[in-house]
């Protein structure tokens, strides 16, 4: 009977956390990550995101006046728990914020029968920026295909692709495997031959073997689609094999401070493209410093707050942010629901003027999402290690959408019929 | 409490006439009303008071990974055969119902779960062949070897995924008689329908497996196969069936983890984390033992699940992190704990308690 009492139990309890009735507040549940093999990247993203929101309910009380509820739910980046939080959350949730590609997986095929929006800035499946088939879904300001297109671009700009040698560094994971399809046309259009090499899981740690491999290969550049443990294996083994470090450029998530900070100067050069700078002197930041640093209530410390992680956990609370707003002005109410806020998510307009507004000045660059662009666009800075701190190294690059729309069209109809009946949002037009 | 379960567990008076009566499936009477009740539980009153939350996080996962141990349980607790490599069979199945349903979209979601079983029968018992030359240690570090070559084959063979450009497999919306079984559009309370008709079926074909002529004979090579073939079983074939019927069952049980339940898989959902999983279900559950696998899986999966509700039905404010590791210190001394107090596993630990039942208040 054991086992039987348990599951009784169990059912009562759930039963209670479904059924409890809370006070206003705009429900935002995280699945965080601080556990698992992952957490040294997951923790600052999310002291950032939930200190910028707990600044908000000390600062004004919350958005438009009803206080936000940022509660983290533990996923240790593990997809099963993932969904358990999901579940657990669902019943309140305004979105879902699944940071994990395995997670995104699982919860976008259900955005259409639970109707709540996933925000995903800068991660998940890149089609999501086709918003007229991921209706709700949204990985504003850039995606992956952004990023890829933008590193080339950089690349271009110290001297033609043509006849030039790119090894893809990438974890052989949904994530890694994200920007292929780019890069593939962008070496036929342009000339240049693209060497992937994929990292597994279980050797992160120890890329002796892919080291090897481009050390024979002699790429003129390596592009890292890397995340984890796997970053600083990476440049590790990128500095002991003396491959020159200004050559090496790794996506948004392989720009982690404290991997860099395990080679200190030897570092020196390499970049990271990325939609967001930790800017020290944002308004934002003396914001969080009274209302959270200095009443005790924040869980980073000083070095953590000057990484870029910790300022892209302040820029993702911020999107959210906005959305809820854009949704409370258009709605004329403060308590919205998730559908009032996918309307919201769809309607952000980040100018450089509302960027400075909420004192972000230099943290992320302008951007609109719209009913067929659930991305924005946003564009990147390429960011230089110079052995202390990421500088930002070039102006704002503009990702070239219309080179790879037609194939983000083609996989998003792909899905579609994949996942068919898939209701897409006819309202958007063109 | 006592003198209840005492007047529930007296078998005096319950007398048997016939050498059928004796060999029944529940000699006593009481075990059959205690698995009437669970039954009845299981297909009547859980589905009625069960939220979405209780039922993808708990009935869902529990039924699915105890098929699974079941499965490994036939091949380890029942013929001794060591073995490392379930997470890769369970790979086997749910590819290959993924391929049967994308090719032949017509086909019935439930044949094609059950036939998916077939194709890892066959990939079992070809990693089953060394078996019949290596015993113990050896051998798992055999079936090691199918764990790594097939999740490195589910990764690189692209046609496994059709050619899908992030790598996973992604179940499509399927219908049976007009309802949704399995995509994201079924709905909870039809899925776990599906999954506990399975699982029953399997179970109940176990339960007969085990008792018969098949099952002695695999207990005979677990227990000593010289002695074995010296009474003249067929070690090959012993050992071969084995195979075939666990790989079979833990097919089933990763086609039904696929379809059923996560909706979407990336290869290394195979890798060797979750062949440990379903290797320490069975062993806490109890090695040879059928109800030992539920026993183990909700001890495994579930109670994490509702340890991580405690704090907050409780009204402590902590951490989600902090409850993730509080969590993880508990299970694992639950685990030592339950091994101290048997080792040989909670059904186990169930036999004993029923036997001290059936003759209390008398201690021999």
């Amino acid at each position: 009977m054991k086992h039987f009492t348990k599951l009784a139990i169990a059912a009562v309890v759930a039963g209670i956390t479904a059924t409890s009735t809370l006070a206003q507040e705009l429900y935002t549940p995280n699945l965080a990550y601080r556990t698992g093999p992952f957490a040294a990247t997951g923790i600052p993203l999310m002291n950032g995101q939930a200190d910028y929101l707990n600044m908000l309910n000390a600062r004004d009380g919350g958005i438009g006046g009803v206080p936000v509820n940022p509660e983290e739910c533990e996923t240790g980046y593990s997809t099963e728990k993932g969904v358990e939080c999901y579940e657990k959350t669902k019943g309140r949730a305004i979105v879902t914020q699944p940071w994990s590609t395995g997670i995104t997986l699982q919860v976008l095929p259900k955005t259409n029968v639970d109707e709540i929006p996933i925000l995903a800035p800068g991660y998940g499946f890149s089609p999501m920026m086709e918003g007229k088939t991921f209706q709700w879904a949204y990985n504003a300001p850039a995606g992956y295909w952004d990023a890829a297109d933008m590193i080339l671009q950089y690349i271009e700009g110290e001297g033609s692709l043509e006849g030039k040698k790119i090894a893809f560094l990438h974890l052989d994971h949904p994530f890694g495997k994200e920007p292929l399809p780019v890069l593939e046309a962008a070496a036929e259009a342009k000339g240049f031959e693209l060497v992937p090499i994929p990292v597994g899981l279980k050797e992160m740690q120890n890329q002796s073997a892919q080291w090897l491999q481009i050390r024979r290969e002699r790429p003129d550049y390596v592009v890292m689609w890397g995340w984890g443990a796997m970053n600083a294996g990476a440049i590790t083994e990128a500095v002991k094999t003396k491959f020159p470090m200004e050559n090496f450029i790794g996506v948004w998530w392989a720009g982690h401070d404290a991997d860099l900070k395990i080679v200190g100067a030897d570092g020196k050069g390499y970049k990271s493209i990325s939609w967001s700078f930790p800017n020290p002197d944002a308004p934002v930041m003396a914001d969080i410093q009274k209302h959270i640093v200095d009443e005790g209530k924040t869980q980073s410390n000083p070095e953590e707050m000057s990484g870029v992680f910790y300022g892209r956990g302040i820029v993702i609370s911020a999107i959210l942010a906005e959305g809820i707003k854009v949704a409370q002005d258009h709605f004329g109410t403060a308590e919205i629901d998730a559908k009032q806020l996918r309307w919201g998510l769809e309607n952000i307009d980040m100018t450089e003027a509302r960027i400075s507004e909420l004192g972000l000045d230099g943290m992320v660059p302008p951007f609109k999402t719209s009913c067929n662009n659930h991305t924005g666009h946003s564009g990147g800075w390429m960011l230089e290690w110079d052995g202390e701190k990421f500088v930002k190294a070039s102006d704002l690059l503009m990702a070239n959408v219309d080179s790879y729309k037609a194939i983000a069209e083609a996989a998003a109809a792909e899905y579609a019929e994949a996942n068919a009946p898939w209701p897409v949002n006819e309202e958007c037009s063109e | 409490m006592g003198d209840e379960k005492d007047m529930l567990y007296r078998t005096a008076g319950q007398f048997k006439t016939s050498y059928e009566a004796d060999q029944a499936l529940f000699p006593v009477r009481q075990d059959a009303i205690l698995l009437a009740v669970i039954l009845a539980c299981a297909w009547v009153i859980f589905p009625l008071v069960a939220s979405e939350f209780v039922f993808q996080t708990l009935l869902i996962p529990i039924l699915i990974y105890s098929l699974a141990a079941l499965g490994l349980n036939i091949l380890t607790g029942f013929a001794g055969q060591l073995s490392l490599g379930t997470a890769a069979f369970m790979g086997v199945g749910a590819y290959a119902c993924y391929k049967m349903i994308t090719i032949m979209p017509w086909m019935n979601p439930i044949v094609a779960i059950l036939l998916s079983g077939v194709f890892s029968a066959g990939i079992g018992v070809a990693f089953g062949i060394p078996s019949l030359r290596i015993k113990g240690f050896y051998l798992a570090i055999a079936t090691l070897a199918a764990q790594f070559f097939l999740v490195w084959l589910f990764e690189k063979w692209a046609w496994l995924y059709n050619y899908n450009a992030s790598g996973a497999i992604q179940v499509p919306n399927l219908e049976m008689f007009g309802v949704y079984i399995a995509g994201p559009q079924a709905s909870s309370i039809v899925q776990y329908f599906v999954v506990l008709f399975i699982v029953s079926l399997l179970t109940l074909v176990c339960i007969n497996l085990t008792r018969g002529t098949l099952g002695r004979t695999w207990k005979a090579t677990r227990d000593m196969d010289i002695a074995a073939e010296l009474i003249g079983i067929n070690l090959m074939k012993s050992k071969l069936t084995a195979f075939a019927v666990s790989s079979y069952i833990v097919g089933v049980a990763g086609a039904l983890f696929v379809f059923m339940w996560r909706g979407a898989a990336e290869p290394n959902l195979f890798d060797i984390p979750l062949s440990f999983r379903i290797l320490f279900i069975a062993i806490i559950g109890g090695l040879g033992s059928i109800m030992g696998n539920y026993l183990g899986a909700i001890l495994i999966v579930g109670l994490p699940v509702v340890l991580n509700l405690v704090p907050n039905a409780l009204g402590i404010p902590i951490g989600s992190a902090t409850v993730e590791h509080l969590n993880i210190m508990i299970v694992g001394s639950l685990i030592v704990f339950f091994l101290i107090v048997e080792p040989h596993g909670l059904a186990q630990l169930w036999r004993l308690i029923r036997e001290k039942l059936i003759i209390w208040p008398f201690p021999h």
